[in-house]
């Protein structure tokens, strides 16, 4: 069986010659020039917020390509092209309409609890204070493990639903890691009555079992992904094929801030309400910006979702941690844009972990939700900018980090999390005296106690 | 329950039992109490020698706290049709003739010293503002109250309190972070709590993490086996936890053991206790902690539809999630208060925990109130399919509010309590909580009973992810 060869230049801003044995593949017909920098998106972030979205509206009135930089795009089959284009019309009628905004706001209000808290961590901050004879950075938690289910999965799962409801859509699919995002559409569905499938791998099912219960309780139907080994990537590809082959019945209702256009730009748009949130809070609680701004980048949603925010802010550093796994160097890990290089992979252009022959590596994290090859393409977008730092944190340090949160703080933060509370140790003796970081707690870890309690001492 | 006092000699043999209930003295063998009493002191078959038991008229109790009686005795007579005239409690913790503080002497002090504690702050503005501050940044409130659309179509309108989304999943961290406070206050450092399913102790430990005091939680060793996952996730809290191998291994030794260590400790320890049961202030400070649920409904509701409640529905275990919703509506005439209890296999089977419909009234754990008791005034282990109801007491004051007449108290089967788990799961995509899974299938109920736009409003005490599995297992999706 001929095997596939997908050969990509990395270092050239070119695209790359994209061979493929069983489809063909195309970017949208518009007209791409990836030295503008189609910031259309990053409009100026004290605007009316319903400003912006006009400005934005009015100047994607023709299909968008989507791109940030030279990353982002819809590479995928032609039958899937005309499918993504009705769905960004339809995203931006949304994003105008005032009624479905406030049935959104309403709903974010009272079904999945926000406002989020942004919470002072006083005994984490004296515990790093007190390591450095008493100077150090005050943190603070941005609560997204509060929101219903746990994560912050819910903001986008949700207005993604309503979304399918618009279309007049009965039925939704989805792929997920964790399970997560599985179980925030497989609530949203239940919610607003669509029936729901949901992919995941085998693997990852024996990983998290108690997120394919919630699951199957709320509804919806769980497919396991074949062949039995394989993660979320697999997964995804699974729900895009089952997509590619219903629609006109089926919502895709994306997790994160990967695919093709549109999916990476609604995502991101629907989870920046964190952003928007933690800026009038932290102006609330001391008046000024964060100095940092540190979150988990499994495929980037919820970092995307706080840093969207603040990427105009020159003095608010946005860093991202990834995971390491068993460390950069072994191969497993997941940490791609640390090691990864540029290509295309379910439909958008961004870094991705790749062997020398170009195929997909396996990641590997404590942190199921980590477990992405990909990234969003607009981290990876903020990555070339040098708009974001980026580091990573190993498997060990993730579980002591997670220890240690519950042990100071009385928070159990879901492994993802604890990636960026690991980076913690790392950043804040180098924080001078009463700075301000912001860390986003993507979701809470009862999930992981299972793990954590497995998990070889060292 | 060792810690019924026997002060309570019931002299009149024809009233309803209000003996006090008391469960044979501890084995000796225990040797897993570190208290430094021996067990064979704590023997309550023993009258107290400073009781002076005198019947007094319409009474068959009489209160040790003072020598003249008729003080005791006065309230009942008054005209008290007025709700917002009860005294809820009185000066000496008392709901009508429910509640009260039948302790052993060595705690009387514990709880006079805790009840000026929690009086001084009640009105005092830096520890609200703290309190207030650590409740929204930690705990998450104000919690959403939260229109459940799709059961309805006609019928009642019923909204949703969402206590579920409280961090760590339940009501129960509004009273834990609000007690831990105080023990700082009172210059406290350990904290003992007992746990059966460990949820409280869950709580307990997360709010002593928080605020770096030394937690103890009682558990027993039946218990901890079947929940060897949250044992875990107290120890990674930073709790203690330590098996009780006496009596069954469960909540009712777990309990019997942390106050010993309470009686053993008493100034450098505070006791969390999880409900609005147990010795005076317990149930009324339990409740003050609680009354911010009422409280936001009160004033979501008039945001919503501009006005009251019609229906208040919760489910009563030992009865602090149901007070937090009722206190600040029990006034109100006009909104009904509806207690849902477990009837686990069904009232006729002698297996449930439904205090209230089948209970009568004795002394456990310090208060008199409803309990459920056999024959012999031995307390019958009650069954229900929901840790947090399976309590074969209940608060005082919803004693009182029963036998006036102010709420109204139902009970719900194992059964039906999962079909509403299940449905409303599906409904509206929120798993609650098997407990308050009862107060959600008595809607089954009402709703036909209640005109069209009627305001219900139910009070989801809690999320259900800790009740998935059993869920599944007796639902076999």
């Amino acid at each position: 069986m001929e095997t596939h060869h997908f050969h990509f230049k990395t270092r050239r801003h070119n695209y790359p010659q994209v061979v493929c044995a069983n489809h063909r593949v195309t970017t949208s017909k518009s007209n791409v020039n990836p030295s503008v920098l189609r910031l259309h998106n990053y409009g100026n972030p004290t605007a009316d917020l319903a400003k912006e979205r006009a400005v934005s509206a009015d100047e994607t009135k023709r299909p968008s390509t989507g791109k940030f930089g030279r990353f982002g795009g819809k590479f995928v089959p032609e039958t899937l092209i005309s499918c993504l284009e009705q769905l960004e019309v339809v995203f931006h009628q949304v994003l105008q309409d005032p009624e479905f905004q406030e049935e959104l706001s309403t709903a974010l209000n009272d079904y999945v609890g926000r406002e989020t808290p942004l919470y002072y961590a006083e005994r984490l901050t004296a515990h790093y204070k007190a390591q450095n004879m008493g100077r150090g950075p005050d943190i603070y938690i941005k609560r997204e493990d509060l929101a219903h289910c746990g994560a912050h999965k819910m903001n986008n799962a949700l207005a993604q639903a309503m979304i399918a409801k618009r279309m007049g859509l009965t039925a939704v699919v989805a792929a997920t890691g964790a399970g997560q995002h599985g179980v925030a559409t497989a609530s949203a569905c239940a919610k607003l009555g669509l029936s729901c499938t949901i992919f995941m791998s085998a693997a990852d099912m024996e990983k998290q079992p108690s997120n394919v219960d919630l699951m199957t309780l709320l509804g919806a139907k769980v497919e396991p992904v074949r062949p039995t080994a394989g993660s979320f990537k697999d997964a995804t590809s699974d729900s895009i094929r089952d997509w590619t082959e219903k629609l006109g019945e089926v919502y895709y209702l994306a997790g994160t801030a990967v695919g093709p256009h549109p999916c990476p730009t609604m995502v991101r748009e629907f989870q920046s309400v964190i952003g928007r949130e933690t800026r009038r809070q932290a102006a609330e609680k001391w008046g000024g910006t964060p100095d940092a701004v540190v979150a988990c980048v499994g495929s980037g949603s919820n970092a995307l979702g706080i840093f969207h925010e603040f990427v105009r802010d020159p003095t608010v550093r946005l860093i991202g941690v990834e995971a390491a796994g068993f460390g950069l160097n072994t191969g497993k890990h997941a940490a791609t844009l640390a090691a990864g290089e540029v290509g295309v992979y379910h439909g958008a252009m961004s870094y991705l972990l790749q062997d020398e022959e170009g195929q997909i590596t396996c990641p590997h994290s404590v942190g199921v939700g980590m477990e992405y090859p990909g990234v969003a393409p607009e981290l990876s977008f903020l990555k070339e900018t040098g708009r974001m730092e980026f580091y990573s944190a190993s498997d060990e340090e993730a579980v002591e980090a997670y220890r240690r949160v519950a042990r100071l703080e009385g928070i159990l933060p879901a492994l993802e999390a604890s990636h960026a509370f690991a980076y913690l140790e790392k950043l804040c003796p180098t924080m001078p005296d009463g700075a301000k970081i912001i860390i986003s707690c993507s979701g809470r870890g009862e999930k992981d106690t299972e793990t954590v309690f497995n998990y070889p001492i060292s | 329950m060792a810690i019924a006092a026997a002060a309570a000699a019931a002299t009149s043999p024809t009233t309803a039992r209000t003996t006090a209930t008391l469960s044979p003295p501890p084995p000796i063998s225990s040797s897993s109490s570190s208290s430094s009493y021996s067990s064979a002191q704590l023997n309550f078959g023993l009258p107290i020698s400073t009781a002076r038991p005198r019947t007094t008229a319409g009474l068959s109790i009489s209160c040790t706290m003072t020598r003249d009686a008729a003080a005791a005795v006065a309230v009942t007579e008054k005209d008290d049709s007025d709700p917002a005239l009860w005294s809820r409690p009185d000066a000496f913790g008392r709901f009508g003739k429910f509640g009260g503080k039948y302790v052993p002497e060595t705690l009387m002090y514990a709880l006079t010293e805790l009840e000026s504690a929690f009086n001084s702050i009640r009105n005092d503005p830096d520890f609200q503002a703290e309190l207030g501050g650590i409740l929204k940044d930690y705990v998450g409130r104000e919690t959403p109250l939260y229109f459940a659309e799709r059961p309805n179509g006609e019928g009642p309108h019923i909204y949703l309190k969402r206590e579920d989304l409280n961090h760590t999943g339940a009501h129960k961290i509004n009273n834990a972070i609000g007690q831990v406070l105080l023990a700082k206050r009172l210059g406290k450092k350990r904290i003992i709590a007992e746990t059966g399913a460990g949820q409280h102790g869950v709580a307990t430990a997360t709010v002593c993490a928080r605020f770096g005091l030394e937690c103890i939680i009682y558990m027993g060793a039946q218990d901890m086996e079947r929940q060897a996952l949250n044992v875990f996730r107290m120890r990674l809290l930073g709790a203690e936890v330590r098996g009780v191998h006496s009596g069954t291994a469960t909540l009712k030794d777990a309990t019997s053991e942390a106050i010993r260590d309470w009686v053993t400790n008493v100034e450098s320890t505070h006791y969390i206790l999880g409900s609005v049961a147990g010795p005076h202030p317990y149930p009324m400070m339990v409740r003050e902690f609680h009354k911010v649920i009422g409280e936001e409904t009160r004033r979501q509701a008039m945001e919503k539809w501009g006005g009251k409640p019609d229906v208040l529905v919760a489910c009563v275990g030992g009865g602090s999630n149901a007070m937090g919703l009722f206190e600040d509506f029990v006034k109100d005439k006009d909104v009904r208060l509806i207690g849902v209890e477990a009837a686990g296999f069904g009232l006729d089977s002698g297996k449930h925990a439904a205090t209230l419909t089948k209970g009568e009234v004795g002394v456990l754990h310090g208060a008199m109130s409803y309990l459920l008791q056999d024959d012999d005034g031995q307390i019958i282990e009650p069954h229900s399919i929901s840790a947090g109801l399976d309590y074969p007491g209940v608060g005082p004051e919803h004693s009182f509010l029963k036998d006036k007449g102010r709420a109204e108290y139902y009970c719900v089967t194992d059964e039906e309590a999962l079909e509403a788990f299940k449905r409303v799961s599906r409904l509206e995509g929120i798993i609650p909580a098997l407990e308050t899974s009862h107060a959600l299938a008595y809607l089954e109920k009402l709703c036909p009973t209640l005109p069209d736009g009627t305001k219900v409003v139910l009070n989801c005490s809690g999320r259900g992810d800790k009740d998935v599995q059993t869920a599944i297992k007796y639902l076999k999706l």
